[in-house]
């Protein structure tokens, strides 16, 4: 039984492609992808600035729907799911850590932290237990009661780390965390990312560098919104 | 998430931009209390004409010598009366069966002595109707009696003012005054019943009719009170004294009949208008402060477009973003409404200090409606910021800067 559960996907896209409509030209985002991505795996999305690697990961996210294709989460097909629909999956299987932080600035960490849980209607006293239970997973407790423009690049996304932990999702999807950090930030954040995988966090790692990207256990590659080898990736790239 | 939550993520973000918020809700303060002080200034009038007109019934009727003619030509002379005597105050006592009390007055001025002590007063001379028609009562002794009226007696009533300037506060009772130089038995000390239309009604004494009219030499009245024994009566009550008048006056209606509490509510019709009218303009006002909490709030929504992305992507639903800013406009458009209300509250006791003859009030509805109304604009116009909030695309969102 648990090895039937481990082959049956967490995400599974079949042929999702994307298409934005900017003016009256039609912008390609994605074309025909097909991913499969299984519990307690560690990926990182490769591909150069205008891929569509940030495409894929709205996909991913919940944040924005395939235009066309097959985008399942948990055997949940997404592409026909409501915008409160959405959020509510956004809210329980998803955890975001984006480059930028996004972390409300006049809130103290645990509040941040405890944003989802908002949204998830739990009550006072769990949030907090909870909050303070992932705050020190990515052990940055002690900042609990920091504003959060009160603190560094590196301790901000361990609490945007912390606030993707706390509902324990079944995706983590961490867009160029590393971006805005220092090198000795970015690479403690590696580490706790790696850390929580081997505890069990499906990671979904997008970058466009090859030394972060290595920090996961698989890649994939993208490039003009198709997946490619990584044979193919390094031809196109020269 | 709960309503709780709601509250306090609006508190927090009023809270970070004090002065603006402190700004926007000036807007609705101003309103709010503009609304409750214009109206308890109209209320004020009201109460400060009904004051003046207390205790003069709602189913009285006042019969006066002379008719007001409202239209033209020339004043009849010839076989009318002109005055009003005590024959038809008779008239109207035997054969006015819609009346209650009958009630004719004679009016003069005189010189009150007691002693080396003196007072010029008004001096009406009544019956013992008049107490229960004008509702002015002893307090001790007796009022005028019929047996009084019929004799020609010479007692009278002090009123509370006149008492005390001859008295003090001696015992009044049994005592003798002299009115126009003539000796009259104190019977009776009226109850205090304050200034009317700017006449003291405690600076009256009170005596006989029939003795005044000796007094006074005149056998014309100074008006006859009608009360009108079913309040449903009013008018054929009016109808019915008129036709009697009529008829003792030669058929010449050389007399008016005024209905002075019709007259009154028909003033306060007016009144209650004037303060709807003052009402509504103050709530333009607070329309005005609504459009500045739209404005505001769109600016809000612009600003934390970011924090909007970031709730989406964490799992905030449409409905939670639409709430929240539509519960930050009406907290704003709320807090208002109750600065408002006391600062309203404030200016009223402030021209209640400073102006003690006008009687405002604040009617309770006027602070329920206020109140409501504020809270009413809040989410009024509220709504469009926050239905353009809630309408943010996640992606978009978090991408602004």
């Amino acid at each position: 039984m648990e090895s039937a559960a481990a082959s049956e996907p967490l995400l599974r896209l079949r042929k999702v492609s994307k298409i934005y409509e900017a003016g009256a030209q039609a912008v390609v985002g994605l074309t025909d992808v097909d991913l499969d991505i299984f519990p307690g795996d560690f990926l990182a999305v490769m591909g150069p600035s205008g891929s569509g690697k940030s495409t894929l990961m709205n996909i991913l996210g919940c944040l924005d729907v395939p235009t066309s294709g097959a985008y399942e989460i948990k055997g949940v097909p997404v592409s026909s799911l409501s915008p409160e629909a959405l959020a509510d999956l956004r809210n329980r299987e998803i955890g975001f850590i984006f480059q930028v932080f996004h972390l409300l600035p006049r809130y103290t960490a645990q509040r941040n932290v405890e944003l989802p849980l908002l949204y998830a209607g739990v009550a006072r006293e769990e949030r907090a237990k909870r909050a303070l239970e992932a705050l020190r997973a990515v052990g940055i407790e002690g900042r609990k009661d920091h504003l959060s423009n009160q603190l560094s690049g590196g301790q901000k996304q361990k609490v945007a780390i912390a606030r993707a932990l706390v509902n324990r999702p079944a995706l983590l999807l961490a867009d160029e965390p590393t971006g805005n950090l220092d090198s000795k930030s970015g690479e403690e954040l590696l580490a706790i990312l790696a850390r929580l995988n081997a505890d069990g966090a499906t990671i979904v790692l997008v970058t466009h560098d090859l030394s972060i990207a290595r920090s996961a256990r698989r890649i994939v590659y993208i490039i003009d919104g198709r997946l490619v080898t990584s044979e193919e990736f390094r031809e196109m790239r020269g | 998430m709960s309503p709780l939550e709601f509250v306090r993520v609006a508190l927090d973000s009023l809270r970070t931009n004090r002065l603006r918020s402190a700004l926007t809700m000036l807007g609705v303060i101003i309103g709010v209390a503009a609304v409750i002080l214009l109206v308890a200034l109209g209320q004020g009038t009201k109460n400060y004409v009904e004051e003046q007109f207390a205790g003069l019934g709602a189913n009285i009727l006042i019969v006066t010598p002379g008719k007001v003619e409202t239209k033209g030509g020339p004043p009849i002379i010839g076989a009318a009366k002109h005055k009003l005597t005590l024959d038809d105050s008779r008239i109207l006592e035997k054969k006015g069966y819609l009346f209650s009390g009958v009630a004719p007055v004679v009016f003069g001025a005189a010189e009150v002595r007691l002693a080396s002590r003196s007072r010029n007063v008004t001096v009406l001379g009544v019956t013992k109707e008049f107490s229960d028609v004008r509702n002015i009562h002893v307090e001790v002794g007796n009022f005028v009696t019929d047996s009084d009226v019929e004799a020609k007696r010479r007692v009278c009533m002090l009123g509370r003012t006149v008492k005390r300037e001859l008295f003090g506060n001696a015992n009044a009772l049994g005592q003798t005054v002299k009115i126009s130089g003539a000796r009259f038995r104190v019977m009776g000390v009226m109850e205090r019943k304050g200034v009317s239309l700017g006449f003291d009604i405690d600076d009256i004494v009170f005596i006989p009719v029939r003795t005044a009219m000796d007094i006074f030499d005149t056998d014309a009245l100074l008006e006859i009170l009608l009360s009108v024994r079913n309040k449903n009566d009013i008018d054929s009550g009016k109808e019915l004294a008129r036709s009697l008048l009529f008829k003792n006056h030669n058929r010449h209606e050389d007399f008016t009949i005024t209905n002075q509490a019709a007259m009154l509510s028909s003033l306060f019709t007016i009144l209650d208008t004037l303060t709807y009218v003052l009402g509504g303009i103050a709530a333009i006002s607070l329309l005005v402060g609504g459009i500045g909490i739209m404005n505001i709030m769109l600016v809000t929504v612009k600003e934390r477009t970011n924090e909007i992305g970031i709730r989406k992507a964490v799992g905030a639903r449409d409905r939670d973003i639409l709430l929240q800013f539509l519960l930050e406009s009406t907290t704003l458009s709320a807090a208002g409404g109750i600065g408002g209300m006391l600062l309203g509250t404030l200016g009223a006791g402030i021209i209640r200090l400073t102006v003690p003859k006008l009687p405002v009030a604040i009617p309770p509805w006027a602070i329920v409606l206020a109140f409501t109304f504020s809270v009413f604009v809040g989410i009024f116009f509220g709504v469009y910021p926050a239905r353009k909030a809630a309408a943010l695309h996640p992606i978009e969102a978090l991408r602004y800067e």
